[in-house]
């Protein structure tokens, strides 16, 4: 029998429709529940405060199961990890310990997705996959003649090569595994160097020692990872946390193997929701990310919609703004009026090699929020209405917050005062580097200086000491905390253990500032950080602000509210900083808006700082004074301690040198709330914005 | 496969002349460079660099490895790895993990309940206060206010002028670490000798004057073995794996001999 050209075409598309309809399963989706037998404590009774409570975490930290920790010489597990969250102290691999002022109330273990894992197991020479060419610059990377950071260019060398992705090694098409992995939509399974079973087993460590730690009312934790993508070529960061609400979690992350566009991770999530799974996804590092974090259109360059708004909003409802490498919430460049944009910069790319520089626009947060105002007046939706957290992004297990006890984040590459470039390298380190440089062909990373042989600025001394998520829930359970999450009630500190309440109404004027319930009052009459405040007729707002100080830190020195909004005729975006309160019974400038220096001053010889200057709380009710009622805005709080002694001036006075210059040498710690939404009543007049759709109304 | 042919030509002239430089036929001093070694060098090269090495590189890819054989054999001969920190605690972490990997089985409920027993003071619930206070903020006298406060109290005279708490009035069943978490260090000389349902103070904290009155205390206690018995259990196995390490430095140890200088001075 011979068949036809076009009927061989017509069965083989059957064939294939078929199997896509039947045959394929999606392996991401499978749920796994890893809760554990473990008795309730005895006093079961948790304390719930309708009033809320600030909970202090960190959702943001790496164990050896990433496959960069591992390199960076990390051996903490995932135990370790909330050992230390909880008070203990471990090793630093460097041998020194690390061990908070404070305990932390919850605390997630957010290992790498991609190769979770892995990277032990190429390095165990007795592992199958080990024996795999490829593998073999790992071999026993963490072995005693490495465990040191004079194996700084292999280690430097191999974090770029694995982040982007080179090692990656597909089996031929006609592998069974390659069958396999199309079958299970698990693209992992047909490359080398992925062995599922290690894998896997990996994933469920971390989501044991969550549950093995979490303890309703006194610690949560979470079962997280981390999603690790970027944009091709450009190496735009496209990183997200992903943490689950309850016990059971899918069998495995949903990696940048499956899919690099974070729309997907999305529609993943939502699959999961569907089987009762819910979790949510933080981006951060948006200053690396080339301005890709926050677009103007989709990753695949479609026009934003509103499908798209609320998918990502239902999914990412929060962003880290502020971590070790560096604080997203703006640029000198996006806001050249605020005299504290320049905080904590770090304007280079995710795991760039050479370093090289991020583009600020779309990748700062108030950015987002401004040009989130700008799609709904093209009326696509705004897909940039999430609330703020800080974490560290700690590759150690333990997160560094204190400017004082510093260890950077990533192991042997940063865990030396010469290595982050506070103070000189020695002559040992310089030559390595130039070695580095002959043989990777990079730009020789040194710097000669007045004080000797800097490592060149722009890398590790751009990173900081830095921060913590906040919540403000009822008890300390993992339910309470993460619908916190979900509604966005919460702020970011840089590492401070301050705290904020902010409030929007129109009615606050009428609640006293020193009664007893204000809070429950403001409650009652208001909106709190994270929500909508709807107009009520030309109505102007006011604003209640509170903030208590860290009482183990430094003195607060003015709370200051940072509107931005659209012109509602024009639709040009601006932004204002207002000082609302002051320290020390000090008055803000009506012209200026400033609070005058209220003369906190650091001595760079001790960092030491002045006494009684400071309040150990600040409290306002304040009403916009340039109102318009008809102009999208938002508002949001950033609290500014006073000035204390940055880590890299901390290094140097330790180990006998003055502060290296061109660094800042003191910052303010600082916090900072979600903003509330002003959401104007809708004109008479309909008005189309040119270019605009007319699917939804927002 | 040109490429091929003449590494291995050039790895057998590297072996030769190495061999005649140190003049040595013994069998520690042949460097083995396996195929699969070679060429994962090569690939690490192009896929780093873009294209092929050329003659020249592959020369010093090879001499740059032989050379770091050569140092690091040297190194072993000479002793270096001997008193190296770095080296010695991963030596030690490496036999740590050997000897910890090894799972005990279940054990009966005898084993268990001593274990218990043993461990009681891990189970300890923390006794825990019940409170409200009255907060008087720094910078507006508070001291006096406080002093005052309480005085009208005892006279029961209202209302009594206090500051609203950040952190609100009312706290139950709070340990000592959670309330100094919430007041500073300071404030926990308060609980020494407190009498329930009567206010006293002033006590100073991180942010001014409280006064307190203490509702209600729990004292600690040690919850019965049933109610905790997986928990036991998982810290069973979790102390018999650090026990395995304990036990092996134990069984070794009586084979050195340890000698400090008793005059050091420092």
């Amino acid at each position: 029998m011979k068949l036809s050209k076009s009927s061989i075409v017509i069965i083989v598309a059957l064939g294939i429709f078929l199997i896509y309809m039947f045959g394929q399963s999606e392996s991401s989706l499978e749920i796994v529940d890893f809760s554990m037998d473990k008795p309730e404590a005895p006093t079961t009774s948790i304390a719930s405060n309708e009033n809320r409570n600030p909970y202090y975490g960190d959702l943001h930290v790496h164990t050896k199961y990433s496959f960069d920790a591992y390199v960076f010489g990390i051996t903490a597990t995932p135990d370790d990890a909330y050992r230390y969250a909880q008070g203990e102290g471990i090793k630093h691999p460097l041998g020194y310990e690390m061990k908070l002022r404070e305990p932390l109330d919850f605390y997630a273990v957010t290992d790498h997705g991609i190769y979770m894992g892995m990277m032990e197991a190429y390095a165990d020479t007795s592992t199958k996959i080990s024996q795999n060419s490829w593998a073999i610059p790992i071999h026993n990377i963490n072995s005693p003649e490495n465990l040191n950071d004079g194996s700084f260019a292999t280690r430097a060398n191999l974090f770029s090569s694995l982040i982007r992705g080179i090692i990656i090694n597909p089996y031929p098409y006609w592998h069974p595994k390659v069958i396999r992995a199309w079958f299970t939509k698990n693209t992992a399974l047909a490359l080398k160097s992925f062995d599922y079973d290690v894998h896997k087993s990996a994933w469920a460590d971390v989501a044991r020692a969550a549950e093995e730690h979490n303890n309703p009312g006194k610690f949560t934790s979470f079962i997280g990872y981390e999603f690790t993508s970027s944009t091709n070529v450009e190496g735009g960061n496209l990183h997200r946390n992903v943490i689950f609400n309850s016990s059971k979690a899918p069998i495995r992350p949903w990696s940048r193997i499956d899919s690099i566009n974070p729309e997907d991770l999305w529609t993943w999530m939502d699959k999961l929701r569907d089987k009762g799974v819910d979790s949510l996804a933080m981006p951060h590092n948006s200053n690396g990310s080339n301005g890709q974090m926050f677009e103007m259109e989709t990753f695949r360059s479609y026009p934003i919609d509103t499908i798209y708004s609320e998918k990502r909003m239902r999914n990412e409802p929060v962003v880290e703004i502020t971590q070790v490498k560096g604080t997203s919430e703006t640029h000198p460049l996006l806001s050249p009026d605020d005299e504290w944009a320049d905080f904590a910069i770090m304007d280079k790319r995710i795991g760039s090699r050479p370093p090289t520089y991020s583009m600020a626009p779309g990748g700062y947060v108030r950015d987002a929020y401004l040009r989130g105002l700008s799609l709904s007046w093209t009326r696509q939706g705004n897909p940039y209405k999430f609330g703020l957290i800080g974490s560290s992004d700690s590759h150690t297990g333990a997160g560094a917050y204190d400017e004082n006890n510093y260890w950077s984040k990533v192991g042997l590459l940063d865990g030396t005062a010469e290595a982050r470039g506070a103070v000189p390298l020695t002559a040992e380190r310089v030559e390595m580097l130039k070695e580095y440089s002959k043989e990777y062909r990079q730009p020789l990373g040194i710097s000669e200086e007045e004080q000797g042989t800097y490592t060149a600025p722009g890398f590790f001394d751009q990173w900081g000491a830095s921060g913590l998520a906040v919540a403000w829930a009822e008890e300390n359970t993992r339910d309470s905390i993460f619908k916190a999450f979900k509604r966005k009630e919460v702020f970011a500190t840089t590492g401070t253990r301050m705290a904020v309440r902010f409030f929007a109404g129109y009615d606050m004027q009428s609640i006293d500032l020193n009664s007893e319930s204000l809070i429950k009052e403001a409650y009652a009459k208001g909106v709190t950080m994270g929500a909508d405040l709807m107009a009520e007729g030309t109505q102007s707002p006011d604003f209640l602000v509170w903030a208590q100080r860290d009482k183990n830190g430094t003195p607060l020195q003015r709370i200051q509210i940072i509107k931005g909004w659209i012109d509602p005729t024009s639709s040009t975006p601006y932004e204002m900083v207002y000082d609302v309160v002051c320290s020390d019974g000090l008055s803000v400038d009506p012209l200026t808006h400033r609070c005058p220096d209220n003369g906190a001053r650091v001595d760079i010889n001790d960092c030491s700082i002045s006494q009684d200057v400071g309040s150990a709380e600040l409290k306002t009710t304040w009403s916009d004074p340039d109102f318009n009622p008809e102009a999208k805005s938002f508002y949001y709080v950033r609290v500014l301690e006073n000035p204390t002694c940055r880590w890299s001036t901390w290094d140097a006075i330790k180990a006998g040198y003055k502060p290296r210059s061109g660094l800042h040498q003191t910052i303010q710690e600082r916090a900072w709330t979600s903003p509330i939404w002003y959401i104007p009543q809708k004109g008479d007049l309909d008005i189309i914005p040119l270019g605009g759709t007319f699917r939804t109304v927002n | 496969m040109r490429t091929r042919i003449l590494i291995f030509f050039i790895v057998g002239l590297l072996i030769f002349f190495l061999d005649v430089a140190f003049n040595s036929d013994e069998s520690d001093k042949d460097i083995y460079i396996s195929d699969q070694e070679l060429t994962s060098l090569i690939t690490a090269w192009k896929s780093q660099v873009g294209r092929n090495p050329t003659d020249e590189e592959i020369v010093k890819i090879i001499n740059n490895l032989v050379e770091e054989e050569i140092l690091y054999r040297e190194a072993l001969s000479l002793g270096l790895d001997k008193e190296d920190r770095i080296i010695k605690r991963r030596l030690a972490q490496k036999i740590t993990f050997l000897k910890q990997e090894t799972l005990p089985e279940n054990p009966n409920q005898e084993i268990l309940e001593q274990f218990y027993n043993e461990h009681k003071e891990r189970y300890f619930t923390k006794p825990s206060y019940s409170f409200t206070h009255l907060f008087f903020a720094q910078d507006t006298d508070s001291e006096r206010r406080s002093i005052q406060a309480l005085q009208d109290l005892l006279d029961d005279k209202a209302p009594i002028d206090s500051d609203p708490y950040f952190l609100g009035k009312n706290f139950t069943d709070k340990t000592i670490e959670e309330i100094a978490r919430n007041f500073g260090n300071d404030f926990i000389v308060a609980f020494d000798h407190l009498e329930s349902n009567q206010w006293s103070g002033p006590f100073e904290s991180s942010f001014g004057h409280h006064l307190v009155l203490l509702r209600d205390y729990k004292d600690g206690f040690f919850p019965s073995f049933n109610t905790i018995k997986d928990q036991v259990l998982n810290d069973y196995f979790t102390q018999i794996k650090e026990n395995a390490v304990e036990q092996y430095i134990n069984d070794v140890k009586s084979e050195y001999r340890i000698i400090i200088n008793p005059n050091l001075e420092f």
